[in-house]
């Protein structure tokens, strides 16, 4: 393997390695814009230029490969000089205009010419080109042509990884802008990427922008729950609210994330999320609801025997919370009718990120298949059809693929746990609130079985609780309580299935 | 005696040229094995005419042998640079000279494929071209079995779009491709990954017509013309104040003084030789007396503290301003950068700016030196030579002409020109 020196300090990588990677495995930053690891190399930028013994001239560090024997070095004054001047070309005709951009604090052009650049400007005012300001493009993103800095990172990654070629550059010398493509709209599945990629403000979301000044972000890994991917995420909060999800690259899960998986943190947020409890329609504190839940499910089965109660786990709910579903069906009120029976198709849908099945945790599921077994889906509709059954419990997204034939067989009753009202579409006598996915810890197990566990950022709203949490004290209400009363319990419960 | 190769024969006809022995060196070639025309080319000691000047044999041998993906002959034709026109003249006089050394050319390297990008203001000349070969293709010296030979060679005619940064060979490569014309990184080099990803020899018009003669007598007779390192003769084709611009061929070596006074029949009556570019509008200017004692070759230009580079000679007299002749210059590499790289896209348009205030009287203290610092912040920082095309005559203008920028700074203009007019007020 060659073996190259950066600074006086030697390492050996494989051949092809370029002068950035063996910096970077040596612990040498070297500042770049248009250099990205998941994009092809551009070469562009000319930041990451750096000094190689017997070059002519500075060689860049994303493009040069390492040979054996070279000697490159990072921190002399013509490298130096180089980064400052070119800062000084980018700065040439930027606006500056980070009291108003919501990259400020976050930005490469900012972070370095802090760094490396502190020059004083020596273009007149009257000198600067002006562009186009904030032209919309696609549903999440706003383009800033006159931030942008053209290292082409947004145009590569639609070229190269949404391979929907939506982005290019249009013009030529200093009129360059990156332009949509015409007939084409920048709406793949992935745009939000792009105001990550982009070093600058030039790119920036449309959902984000003016919230929040980022260095008040605090920010915390978790795991996305809107697909059966399990990609990794970074939750950046602050003051009990979330702001924006961000992809935390993991090589078994995901370099990027999805439009729809950055959304997933809206349903705190909007209007309909519950906060209370329904009952009949009507509007009630959680805790009388939960004795409410609790005396239907008594009279179910004085009237009709534990048996015409069935109780439905669901591929959208953490293991904990499946186990205290299934739990309620086994322990409390002694049915047999618990179904944990929901075959999905899974697979990547766009040979991306994006999963055939839109929920996180039908393998979790599966797990606690094999410990309680329960009906599988055929047999549950079978009972349905059968007239016997009097009350289902469920949680909401799990429930909908029975929502026709419920229509149909009228006079059965539901007890429905959901987080948000949209995901409400069958009308329910009880309605129980549980806390989401930011707001609670829970364990998924992704469509390649990889366990992942969800940390929590914010607080659920007032008196809104874990679900397992809810059905403990639905439990306490009728039969036999299942006790889990604290995460001590619940942790010890779960063990089995999380090993 | 003057040897004459390229203009020896002024025959766009494909008569006029087989009966003043024409396509004979392609016969002669066909009959030789092919690494030994390359070896008879690399003897030759032939130079690059595009600008680089780099060994044409040489770079015909980094054609890897074990790829056996089809390869291809480019000739760059896309002659753009201000103050060079001397292609255009070799396809208007000595067509089937061109269509000869390709021929050889592509035998040599084992192209079957050969394609000419021309500039696409070369309307006139892309059709004589596309005419020249099909007549050519008719004969049998292009086409199918050529000469009976088994070799085989298709020429296809490419018009570019009017874009100069298309004469840099990648961005040639990537405009026949049907992208936009950007530079590529190197390497990998053309001779590996080219044109469609496969090996590719990319040479100047006047560099392929020269390999005919080549093959025709013998490397080591090539050789011997010129001067040195610098073999053979070569085309200049000069401008301004001159009695008598245009092209002329001369071998590589003669004085300056001479090729002035000889060729370009002297400076006009009542002009005085104030500066020369003496290689295409990219290299350093100099000054009257550092041209007055260079030889036309490589190494003497280079002596003198400029390049030969395509060998388009700008002359200067004492009537032109310095200021608005960098203007000019700055204007075209500005309008002309592709845009891709950072010192390229923001310096050019930035000195423009301050060199057109400077020209109207309307310049500060210190934007002398500035355009000098952002010319030297672009220097040798580019993904492709355009951004040294700026920066090096604004570096040697300033640096050899200072006065008259800073009598422009004082806001008095050189005297030359009325400030801001882009008129003579002579």
């Amino acid at each position: 393997m060659p073996k190259i020196t950066i600074d006086g300090k030697t390492i050996d990588l494989p051949a092809g390695a370029t002068i950035l990677q063996a910096a970077q495995a040596l612990g040498i930053y070297i500042p770049r814009y248009c250099y990205h690891p998941a994009l092809s190399v551009s070469g562009t930028c000319r930041m990451c230029a750096v000094e190689v013994d017997k070059a002519p001239k500075l060689q860049i560090a994303c493009a040069t490969e390492i040979a054996d024997g070279m000697i490159a070095r990072t921190d002399t004054a013509a490298v130096k000089k180089a980064r400052k001047d070119v800062l000084e070309f980018l700065l040439a005709n930027h606006p500056v205009d980070c009291p108003i951009c919501d990259q400020a604090g976050e930005c490469s052009l900012q972070d370095y010419y802090m760094d490396y650049g502190l020059h004083k400007s020596r273009v007149a005012p009257e000198d600067k080109i002006q562009r186009s300001k904030h032209r919309a493009a696609g549903r999440y993103l706003v383009l800033d042509n006159e931030r942008c800095i053209l290292c082409t990172r947004c145009v590569r990654f639609c070229d190269e990884v949404t391979k929907t070629n939506e982005l290019t550059v249009s013009g030529r010398s200093d009129a360059s802008f990156i332009d949509i493509r015409e007939g084409k709209s920048l709406d793949n599945d992935y745009s939000l990427n792009i105001a990550e990629l982009c070093p600058v403000g030039a790119f920036t979301s449309r959902d984000f922008r003016f919230k929040q000044r980022v260095w008040f972000l605090k920010r915390i890994k978790s795991v996305c729950t809107g697909c059966a991917a399990g990609c990794n995420i970074e939750v950046h909060y602050n003051e009990n609210t979330v702001y924006r999800l961000m992809p935390s690259p993991n090589p078994e899960t995901n370099t990027w994330l999805c439009d729809r998986g950055r959304m997933t943190y809206k349903a705190l947020q909007a209007g309909d999320r519950l906060r209370k409890a329904f009952v009949k329609k009507g509007s009630m504190e959680i805790e009388p609801a939960i004795r409410h839940a609790a005396h239907l499910l008594d009279e179910a089965a004085r009237k009709t025997g534990p048996e015409s109660v069935v109780v439905l786990g669901s591929p959208y709910l953490s293991i904990e919370d499946n186990l205290a579903l299934a739990e309620l069906a086994a322990t409390s009120l002694k049915t047999s009718n618990l179904c944990l029976d929901f075959p999905r198709e899974q697979g990547v849908k766009d040979g991306i990120l994006i999963n055939k099945d839109d929920a996180p945790d039908a393998n979790g599921l599966k797990l606690l298949k094999a410990r309680y077994a329960g009906l599988d889906q055929g047999a549950l509709i079978e009972l349905i059809n059968s007239g016997r059954i009097k009350l289902i419990v469920a949680e909401a997204r799990a429930l909908s693929s029975l929502k026709e034939k419920l229509r149909e067989l009228s006079n059965i009753e539901t007890v429905i746990l959901a987080v948000t009202k949209s995901d409400l579409d069958f009308e329910s006598a009880c309605v129980l609130p549980y806390a989401a996915n930011f707001e609670t810890e829970g364990h998924f197990v992704n469509y390649k079985g990889l366990l992942q566990k969800t940390t929590p950022s914010v607080a659920a709203p007032d008196g809104v609780k874990p679900l397992w949490t809810v059905l403990s004290k639905l439990s306490s209400c009728t039969g036999a309580p299942i006790r889990l009363e604290d995460a001590a319990e619940l942790r010890e419960r779960i063990s089995e299935f999380i090993k | 005696m003057m040897e004459k190769i390229l203009l020896k024969t002024e025959a766009a006809d494909i008569e006029a040229y087989i009966k003043a022995g024409g396509y004979q060196a392609l016969r002669k070639a066909l009959a030789m094995k092919s690494e030994d025309v390359t070896a008879e080319v690399k003897k030759s000691n032939l130079r690059g005419r595009g600008g680089a000047g780099f060994p044409t044999g040489l770079k015909w041998s980094f054609i890897p042998k074990a790829n056996t993906k089809p390869r291809y002959l480019v000739c760059n034709a896309d002659e753009s640079e201000p103050g060079t026109f001397k292609d255009r003249e070799l396809i208007l006089k000595n067509p089937h000279l061109l269509i000869e050394g390709l021929a050889i050319a592509s035998y040599a390297i084992g192209a079957k494929q050969c394609y000419i990008y021309i500039r696409g203001e070369f309307a006139k000349e892309t059709g004589l071209l596309s005419d020249c070969v099909n007549e050519a293709s008719k004969r049998g010296y292009l086409g199918n079995n050529i000469l009976s030979s088994g070799f085989d060679l298709n020429i296809a005619v490419h018009r570019g779009a009017g874009a100069y940064i298309c004469g840099e060979e990648t961005a040639l490569l990537e405009s026949i491709e049907g992208k936009r014309g950007l530079p590529r990184l190197k390497p990998p080099f053309p001779a590996v990954v080219g044109l469609f990803g496969c090996p590719t020899v990319i040479n100047n018009v006047e560099t392929l017509a020269s390999v005919p003669a080549i093959i025709e007598k013998g490397g080591d007779w090539y050789s011997k013309l010129g001067a040195g390192k610098s073999a053979g003769t070569k085309l200049f084709s000069v401008s301004g104040p001159v009695k008598k611009p245009g092209v002329y061929e001369i071998e590589l070596g003669m004085p300056f003084k001479k090729f002035l006074e000889d060729y370009a029949g002297g400076m006009l009556e009542g002009s005085k030789l104030k500066a020369v570019i003496p290689g295409g509008s990219s290299v350093p200017v100099l000054t009257a007396a550092e041209a007055l004692k260079m030889n036309l070759d490589y190494e003497s230009v280079q002596q003198a503290g400029s390049m030969l580079g395509s060998g388009g000679i700008i002359i200067l007299d004492d009537k032109a301003c310095m200021v608005e002749t960098l203007l000019v210059l700055a204007k075209f590499y500005h309008h002309e950068s592709c845009g891709q790289c950072t010192p390229c896209r923001e310096g050019g348009g930035w000195i423009e700016k301050l060199l057109r205030k400077l020209e109207a009287g309307k310049g500060k203290e210190g934007d002398i030196a500035l355009i000098y610092s952002i010319a030297e912040n672009m220097l040798a920082r580019t993904l492709c030579p355009l951004g040294d095309a700026l920066a090096m005559p604004v570096m040697s203008f300033i640096t050899k002409f200072r006065p008259e920028f800073e009598a422009h700074a004082a806001g008095n203009g050189c005297g030359k020109r009325e400030a801001g007019s882009g008129k003579s007020t002579q």
